[in-house]
C-alpha cells in the first residue's frame, strides 16, 4: 500500500500557477529595474528643477514632477533597489540568525528548549512596528540600523516557525543515528536536520521579505531611514503626503511601486509553497 | 445460491494521468461476496488490494482513475453515483473500518459525540435516542463502560479501543457490508486475536458481510469464509479458506503461506541447525544489569516532573554470537531497553557493561570505539534514512567518521556494503525514497555493517515489512550472524520468528521479565501465564491433516475465546 502511494506520481496538478508565473515574472522585472535602474532613468533622481513642480504626467515625466520639481518616475527606479537591497538584507538576516536560533533549539531540546522558546514567545507578541521606533529612536537612523533593526524583530520569529518544524525531524531515527555515531552538534544541525525544512526556510524567507520591505518603508516615511534627499519609497510618500492636494502623483508612484512589489513576493511564495507543500486526500471527483 | 450483495466486475484502475506515465494498480478485478459472507483479500504492499477495498466505498484514491468495471451493489452500479448519493451510501449501507484508528478519529472530540455524528448525518436517531444507540453500540464491541468512555477523547484509549469506537461507528447505521481495511495491521498479537473474535461475534450477530483487506493469511484464516489473493493488481485466486490455506493452486498463494512464521515450524531458509543450539561462547559481550529507564518527559513539566520508568528493573547478559531476543507486546518497555543501552533515555538506573567496560548512561560521553562496536537497526526504514541524502552518503558517512575513508575508497567500501546486504551497488546513488521498503531497510542494514559492529541491535526490523520480505530480511540476518560472528540484541513482537530465530529470550510485560531462558524453555509447557496468552494469540495456519475430523470452521486455529476487554 505504501508502496503504491509513492509509486503513484506525487506532483500531480501541481504546476506552477498563472498567478503564480506572473508573480515571477514581476519580481523578475523589479530585480532588472534595481540593478539596471541608474542607465534607465531620464533625470538625475536628485536633480531639483528637473520640469516645473507639480508637473502631471507627460512623454517627459511619466509620473509628473514633485514639490521641488524632481522627475517622479526617476526617483521611483532609482529606489528599487534600496527597498530590495534593505528588505533583503533584514530578511537574509533574520533567516540566517532565526534558522540557526530554530534548528540549535529543538536539536537541543530539554529545559533550554523550552525556556528559551517561551521566551522567544514572548518577544513575538510585542508589537514590531513600536520595538522597531522605539529602537531607531535610541540609537539613531540609517539604513544599516533600520536593516539591523529589522532583522532582529524577524529573528524570534523566523525560529520559532523553524524550530516547530524541525521539531519533527529530530524525533526521526536518522538523526538518533547521527547521535549514536558522535556527530557534533553543527554536523547534524547541517546534515540532518537543514535539508528537510529548507522548504519551510525558504517560504519563511519569502513572506518574511514582502513584510520587511513594508515595514522598512514604514519607518522611512516616519522619518527614520536615509536623509533627504535619497529617493527612498517611504520618504517619498512622506514627502508628498502634504501636498497631495496639489499633484497626488509623488505619493501614488512609490505607493504603487511597494504594493506591487509586496504582492508579486507574496503570490510567488503562496506558489512556491504550494508547489513544494502536501496536498490532502481527493475524494472521487467524477 | 443466494444472490450476490456487492459484485465487482472487470474492475481496472489507474494511477496517474497521462497515458504513458500511468501505473495499472487495478487489473481486470472480478468477485463478489454474498449476503452475511467474509471474503479475505490478500495480498502484499502494492498488489492493488487497498485501491480495490477504496473502490468498494465509491472512493477513488488521490491520483487514481477507473479505467473500466462496474461495482454492484445490491443491484445498482455504485460508481456513476452522483456524490450525495454515495456519501449516503459510505457510512450507510457499507461501513468502513481503516488501518489506522488513531488518525482516524478526530482528537478534539469525545469518541461517543463522534459516533453520535455518524448516527445523526444517517438520520438513524436524533438527540438523546442517538446517544442511546451510540453507547449501546459501545457495549456491542465490548468496551467496558459504555457511558464513561463515550466521554473520553481517542487519545485516552488504547489502539485496540479505538479499533473497537472505530467498528462500532462503522456499525451504527447496521450496514449488509462492512470493508476492513488492514484493522488489525498497527495492533500487537493479542490485540489482533480480540479484534478478530469481535469481528466473528459481530457477523453472527448481524449476518454482516466483510471485506477483510490483510497481508496476513493467518489472520484472514481465521474469520474468512473465502480467500481471494492479489499480485501486481491481478487477482491470482479465490476460493474457500479451506483450499487456499490447505492447498493453494498458485504458486504466489504457495509463497505467501512459505513466508508466514509459524510456531509450529521454521520458517523458509531458516534451518534449525545444530549450531543455533550451541548459541554464544565464553564471557557475556555485553550485561545488563537492574536496568531502569523511562522516557524523556515532554514540555515544560519535563523540569520537575519526572516520567514514571516504563523499564523496571531488568536483567540479562547476552555472549558473543548469541541471539537473544526481546519479546512483548507493544508498551512492555522493548524499545525503552534498546535506547536505554545506547544511552537515549534520560535518567537511566543500573550498569550497562559492554566487553567487561561500564558504558555511561548518556550517550553523547561514550568513546569512538564503543559507538562503532554497537549498532542499532531501527523499525521503520523510512525514518531511520535521511530522505535528503543518497545511498551513497548514507553509508559513506559511518565509513568516513570510524575508518577516515574518502573518496573512491569510501565509494568502493560502500558499493561491497550493498552486496553484502545482497542490494546492486547501482543504488549507491538513489535516494531513500526510490527504493522498495525491503531495500530501505537493507540499506539500514549496511549502514549498521559500514562500523563493522559486534553487536547489533534490531529493534522491531521486520514489523514495518511484507511477509515475504521479513522473511528475505530474517535470512540476511542469519547470513550476516554466522559470516561476521555478530551478536545480536533482537526486539520483536512476532513469537513465531523469535522462536526460530533466537536463543534467548525475555519476555517483557510492563516493565519486567515474566520468564527470561532458553527459547526452548520459553516457548515449552509450563507457561508463565502472560507467555500463555502471548503464544495463544498468535495466530496459526495449520497443515490440513491436522485438522481431520474436526468442523470446517476449525481452519483456524488459536486461542478458543480471547478475553474481550483491550
Amino acid at each position: 500500500m505504501t508502496l503504491l502511494l509513492s509509486a503513484a506520481p506525487r506532483n500531480i496538478g501541481r504546476r506552477p500557477s498563472l498567478t503564480g508565473g506572473f508573480a515571477a515574472l514581476l519580481l523578475a522585472a523589479f530585480f532588472a529595474i534595481a540593478i539596471a535602474g541608474p542607465w534607465l532613468v531620464p533625470f538625475d533622481p536628485a536633480a531639483i528643477g528637473a520640469g516645473m513642480p507639480f508637473e502631471p504626467p507627460s512623454w517627459q515625466h511619466p509620473f509628473g514632477t514633485d514639490n521641488f520639481g524632481r522627475d517622479v518616475f526617476s526617483r521611483v527606479v532609482i529606489g528599487t533597489r534600496q527597498a530590495l537591497a534593505t528588505g533583503l538584507a533584514a530578511t537574509g538576516l533574520a533567516v540566517i540568525v532565526g534558522t540557526a536560533l530554530g534548528l540549535w533549539l529543538a536539536h537541543r531540546r530539554g529545559i533550554v528548549d523550552e525556556i528559551v522558546a517561551r521566551i522567544l514567545d514572548v518577544l513575538i507578541s510585542m508589537p514590531p512596528l513600536i520595538m522597531a521606533l522605539l529602537a531607531v529612536s535610541v540609537f539613531g537612523s540609517n539604513p544599516a540600523l533600520v536593516v539591523l533593526t529589522v532583522a532582529v524583530l524577524f529573528a524570534p520569529r523566523v525560529a520559532r516557525v523553524v524550530r516547530a518544524a524541525a521539531l519533527t525531524v529530530v524525533t526521526e531515527d536518522y538523526v538518533t543515528a547521527a547521535l549514536l555515531r558522535g556527530e557534533t552538534t553543527l554536523a547534524i544541525v547541517l546534515r540532518e536536520l537543514l535539508p528537510n525544512v529548507a522548504g519551510t526556510v525558504f517560504v519563511e524567507f519569502s513572506i518574511r521579505t514582502g513584510y520587511a520591505i513594508v515595514m522598512i518603508g514604514s519607518l522611512s516615511f516616519l522619518g527614520f531611514g536615509s536623509p533627504p534627499p535619497t529617493p527612498e519609497w517611504g520618504l517619498m510618500i512622506n514627502e508628498g503626503y502634504a501636498a497631495v492636494n496639489a499633484s497626488f502623483w509623488p505619493v501614488l508612484a512609490p505607493t504603487a511601486a511597494m504594493a506591487l512589489l509586496v504582492i508579486a513576493v507574496n503570490l510567488f511564495t503562496d506558489d512556491v509553497s504550494r508547489l513544494i507543500g502536501h496536498s490532502g486526500p481527493v475524494e472521487a471527483r467524477r | 445460491m443466494t444472490a450476490p450483495l456487492i459484485a465487482v466486475d472487470d474492475l481496472t484502475i489507474d494511477y496517474g494521468r497521462q497515458p504513458a506515465a500511468c501505473h495499472r494498480a487495478v487489473d481486470g478485478v472480478s468477485f463478489d461476496i454474498r449476503p452475511g459472507e467474509v471474503l479475505g483479500l490478500a495480498g502484499e504492499s502494492g498488489s492493488g488490494k487497498s485501491t480495490v477495498a477504496y473502490a468498494l466505498l465509491a472512493r477513488r484514491r488521490p491520483g487514481s482513475r477507473i479505467v473500466s468495471g462496474r461495482i454492484l451493489f445490491e443491484g445498482e452500479d455504485i460508481l456513476p453515483l452522483p456524490e450525495r448519493q454515495v456519501r449516503l451510501l459510505r457510512g450507510g449501507r457499507i461501513g468502513f473500518v481503516p488501518q489506522n484508528p488513531a488518525t482516524s478519529l478526530t482528537p478534539s472530540m469525545p469518541v461517543g459525540r463522534q459516533i453520535v455524528e455518524t448516527i445523526e448525518i444517517h438520520g438513524v436517531a436524533r438527540g438523546a435516542a442517538a446517544r442511546r444507540l451510540a453507547e449501546d453500540l459501545l457495549a456491542r464491541v465490548h468496551l467496558p463502560e459504555p457511558q464513561a468512555l463515550a466521554r473520553r477523547y481517542p487519545h485516552q484509549l488504547s489502539g485496540g479501543q479505538q479499533q473497537r469506537v472505530l467498528i462500532a461507528m462503522a456499525l451504527a447505521c447496521r450496514p449488509r457490508l462492512l470493508v476492513l481495511d488492514e484493522p488489525t495491521t498497527g495492533l500487537d498479537v493479542t490485540t489482533q486475536a480480540q479484534i478478530l473474535t469481535l469481528l466473528a461475534d459481530i457477523r453472527a450477530e448481524f449476518a454482516t458481510a466483510m471485506l477483510y483487506v490483510s497481508h496476513d493469511l493467518a489472520a484472514l484464516g481465521r474469520l474468512a469464509d473465502r480467500i481471494a489473493v492479489m499480485k501486481d493488481g491481478r487477482l491470482v485466486e479465490i476460493g474457500p479458506t479451506a483450499s487456499i490455506v490447505g492447498s493453494p493452486r498458485q504458486p504466489y498463494t504457495r509463497v505467501l503461506l512459505a513466508a508466514l512464521p509459524d510456531l509450529d515450524r521454521p520458517p523458509a531458509g531458516v534451518t534449525d541447525d545444530a549450531a543455533k543450539r550451541n548459541g554464544g561462547e565464553g564471557k557475556p559481550l555485553l550485561e545488563i544489569d537492574g536496568l531502569v529507564a523511562a522516557y524523556r518527559g515532554e514540555g515544560l513539566s519535563a523540569i520537575w516532573r519526572r516520567p514514571p520508568p516504563t523499564v523496571r528493573d531488568v536483567s540479562f547478559s547476552i555472549r558473543r554470537g548469541e541471539t537473544f531476543a526481546l519479546i512483548g507486546e507493544s508498551g512492555s518497555g522493548k524499545s525503552t531497553i534498546a535506547r536505554a543501552i545506547l544511552g537515549l533515555t534520560p535518567h537511566r538506573r543500573g550498569g550497562v557493561r559492554f566487553d567487561g567496560r561500564d558504558l555511561p548512561a548518556d550517550a553523547r560521553r561514550w568513546q569512538g570505539e564503543w559507538r562503532r562496536r554497537i549498532q542499532i537497526v531501527f523499525q521503520n526504514p523510512d525514518a531511520s534514512l535521511n530522505p535528503r541524502h543518497s545511498v551513497a552518503a548514507i553509508l559513506g558517512r559511518p565509513l568516513e567518521r570510524f575508518f577516515g575513508l574518502r573518496g573512491r575508497d569510501r565509494r568502493l567500501r560502500a558499493a561491497e556494503l550493498l552486496e553484502s546486504v545482497r542490494l546492486d551497488p547501482a543504488f549507491l546513488d538513489r535516494r531513500p525514497d526510490q527504493l522498495s521498503g525491503g531495500q530501505r531497510q537493507r540499506v539500514a542494514i549496511a549502514r549498521a555493517l559500514a562500523a563493522e559492529p559486534e553487536v547489533l541491535i534490531c529493534d522491531e526490523v521486520l514489523s514495518a515489512l511484507d511477509v515475504s520480505v521479513q522473511a528475505e530480511i530474517l535470512a540476511l540476518l542469519r547470513t550476516l550472524q554466522a559470516e561476521r560472528h555478530l551478536t545480536y540484541l533482537f526486539i520483536s513482537h512476532d513469537l513465531a520468528v523469535v522462536r526460530w530465530f533466537a536463543q534467548s529470550v525475555g519476555v517483557l510485560h510492563r516493565g519486567e521479565f515474566c520468564a527470561l531462558g532458553p527459547v526452548e524453555e520459553v516457548f515449552s509447557p509450563p507457561h508463565h501465564p502472560y507467555t500463555a496468552r502471548l503464544l495463544a494469540a498468535v495466530p496459526r495456519i495449520s497443515a490440513p491433516d491436522d485438522n481431520a475430523g474436526r468442523p470446517a470452521k476449525a481452519w483456524f486455529g488459536g486461542p478458543a475465546r480471547a478475553s474481550s476487554t483491550v
